[in-house]
């Protein structure tokens, strides 16, 4: 895999940026001139079909939230290089808008691409947020996502899901001709990828906070055995050297550490080990099942599911193992616990008598709300913004795809993948 | 754990058990005999299935619990084991289809662990016996099958 490197240089335009909050309700009119080009000649044509590709992905990645709606963009209202860092207010709040995002696309002589962006508020007529990149020419797809998630987060307030990534299980055949690999792919579904052969059994990808390496379950040794690749290199590695079966596991928000399951003789507990190694650290002891942890955000709580009181359920602890308390009491079963970004809610897979749903809980134990219906849905993971909710859904054949739904409680859509896919894992943004 | 009464169901997947294992390629050289272990496995596992009763045993839903049938096939198959110290098993162990994927799997390996430490207790070398877990990834749930590795 490609190392991808934006090299983050200051470009100049006065003014304090800050994020604010619209305070709307409803979606905020976001207009989107095309990127233009400070170059000139055969050189400037091609940066403004750069600019212009960019635009589009843009535009493409903001209709994808609830939050902004954006005015199409249209190719022949040429956006000169002055209106970049001076653009005129009024006409585009005639438009209809509330808000601009707008940038540049330059050549530099050493091959590679100045690629700024600014974000504008209309009402107010001033900056909220610019950002430059150098980067390879290649990399404009991931510079267009950054722009999009400087845009989403001065309006929101929210990290955008622009530049994240999604690992899964990419599943094809039946039975026990079933074949599992790990595929990984750009959150908008580009740049699809398989990061394991296909000739050994993988479960659970769980990305790094910022996507630069993955944990997931593996066969290879006959057992179920937690492992780690780094995605730049594809370098691999045990997660732990003990000869036992280890599973469910997660970073921490740092990614300084990983928590994860590993049996002692028909006994599950929760461990915890430094993420480039050592020894691992027991942090529950009761008998029976206790699994699928995942860290609060500040680092320094777990939720986890614990079969401890006679069914499955949730329970909170502090980091070091302490404190342990059950935080869920509805009807039903609760697991696969997993803490959104903003520490606000957990979202959680119930298993009821007719199968099993996705659902949230404040970490408090209270404000549990069912997100979906079921009947067999299942392993939910939070996009980096908290507002949307990445999970497999099972058909009644036995087929499972990926799924996403918002948390306003929309339907949820159907996300593209080239096969059947399962354990959805979406990362946090990347640098 | 739920410490439910498990419905318990006599094994008689004997034909199953070879089925869904793939022996490694034999490469027959001129000069060393093969190990006979080896070459009879087939042998080796329809005369384990036939005298333990099963290969198989199953738990109740939710359960890692051992009934009295499932004690009863486990101490024909320590038997046999005891018989033949030269033959390694591996016990996998299954969830149930209701669970989520990493409870299955904790699930499997428990159920593994109940049956491998009965096979250990009615004296069976415990280097003998290893265990794994399949949770839900593959048919079979609610069950540990006891799978002779050479």
């Amino acid at each position: 895999m490609k190392r991808f490197s934006l090299t983050l240089i200051s470009i100049g335009i006065a003014g304090a940026a800050h994020a604010q909050q619209p305070g709307t309700p409803s979606a905020t009119v976001i207009a989107v001139p095309p990127l233009t080009s400070p170059d000139s000649g055969n050189r400037g044509n091609e940066m403004l079909a750069v600019g212009w590709d960019a635009t589009q992905l843009i535009v493409a990645d903001l209709q994808q939230t609830a939050e902004l709606m954006p005015l199409k963009p249209n190719r022949d209202d040429y956006y000169s290089y002055p209106e970049v860092t001076a653009p005129t207010f009024s006409k585009w709040r005639a438009a209809g808008a509330k808000a601009l995002v707008t940038g540049f696309v330059q050549s530099r002589p050493d091959g590679r691409l100045t690629f700024g962006c600014y974000v504008y508020d209309l009402d107010k007529g001033r900056n909220l947020a610019r950002k430059g990149f150098v980067i390879a020419p290649s990399d404009w797809r991931r510079a267009a996502h950054k722009c999009s998630g400087l845009a989403y987060t001065a309006i929101t307030g929210a990290p955008g899901i622009f530049d994240t990534r999604i690992a899964y299980v990419a599943e094809t055949g039946i039975g026990e001709a079933r074949i599992k690999r790990i595929a990984l792919m750009d959150s908008d579904g580009s740049n699809h990828r398989y990061v394991t052969p296909g000739d050994t059994m993988v479960l659970t990808p769980r990305l790094a906070p910022k996507a630069t390496e993955l944990a997931y379950v593996s066969y290879a040794g006959g057992e179920p055995n937690v492992r780690i690749v780094t995605l730049s290199s594809g370098q691999e590695r045990p997660l732990i050297l003990a000869d036992a079966i280890s599973f469910a596991p997660r970073y921490a928000p740092d990614g300084s550490r990983i928590v994860f399951s590993m049996m002692q003789g028909s006994n599950c507990d929760i461990y915890v080990v430094g993420a480039s190694g050592g020894l691992p650290q027991r942090l529950t002891t009761s008998p029976g099942v206790d699994t699928d942890p995942s860290f609060s955000p500040d680092g320094s709580k777990i939720v986890f599911e614990s079969d401890r009181s006679g069914s499955q359920q949730l329970y909170v602890m502090n980091a070091d193992g302490s404190g342990q308390r059950r935080i869920s009491f509805g009807g039903g079963w609760y697991a696969a616990p997993e803490w959104s970004p903003d520490g606000q809610w957990i979202v959680f897979t119930q298993r009821y008598a007719g199968g099993r749903r996705i659902g949230i809980i404040k970490p408090d134990g209270t404000g549990e709300k069912q997100l979906t219906t079921g009947p067999w849905d299942e392993s939910p993971s939070w996009a980096a913004s908290s507002r949307e909710i990445l999970f497999q859904r099972t058909d009644a054949s036995g087929r499972s795809g990926l799924y996403r739904i918002a948390l306003d409680g929309s339907e949820p859509r159907r996300v593209n993948i080239p096969q059947d896919g399962s354990d959805p894992d979406w990362s946090g943004v990347m640098d | 754990m739920r410490r439910l009464l498990p419905t318990l169901v006599l094994a008689v997947a004997a034909s199953s058990a070879t089925a869904q294992f793939r022996l490694p390629t034999i490469i027959p050289l001129s000069r060393a005999p093969q190990q006979p272990v080896l070459q009879g496995i087939d042998a080796l596992r329809e005369d384990f299935a036939a005298q333990s009763g099963g290969t198989t045993v199953y738990f109740g839903i939710g359960s890692v619990i051992l009934g009295a049938p499932a004690r009863a096939v486990l101490a024909a198959q320590a038997a046999w084991l005891r018989r033949h110290p030269e033959v390694v098993v591996r016990i996998e162990g299954y969830g149930d289809s209701g669970d989520t994927r990493d409870h299955a799997l904790a699930v499997g390996a428990s159920r593994a662990e109940e049956a491998r430490s009965f096979l250990v207790l009615m004296g069976v070398p415990s280097p003998q016996v290893s265990i794994t877990t399949l949770g839900k990834e593959r048919p079979g749930l609610g069950r540990a099958v006891t799978i002779l590795v050479r």
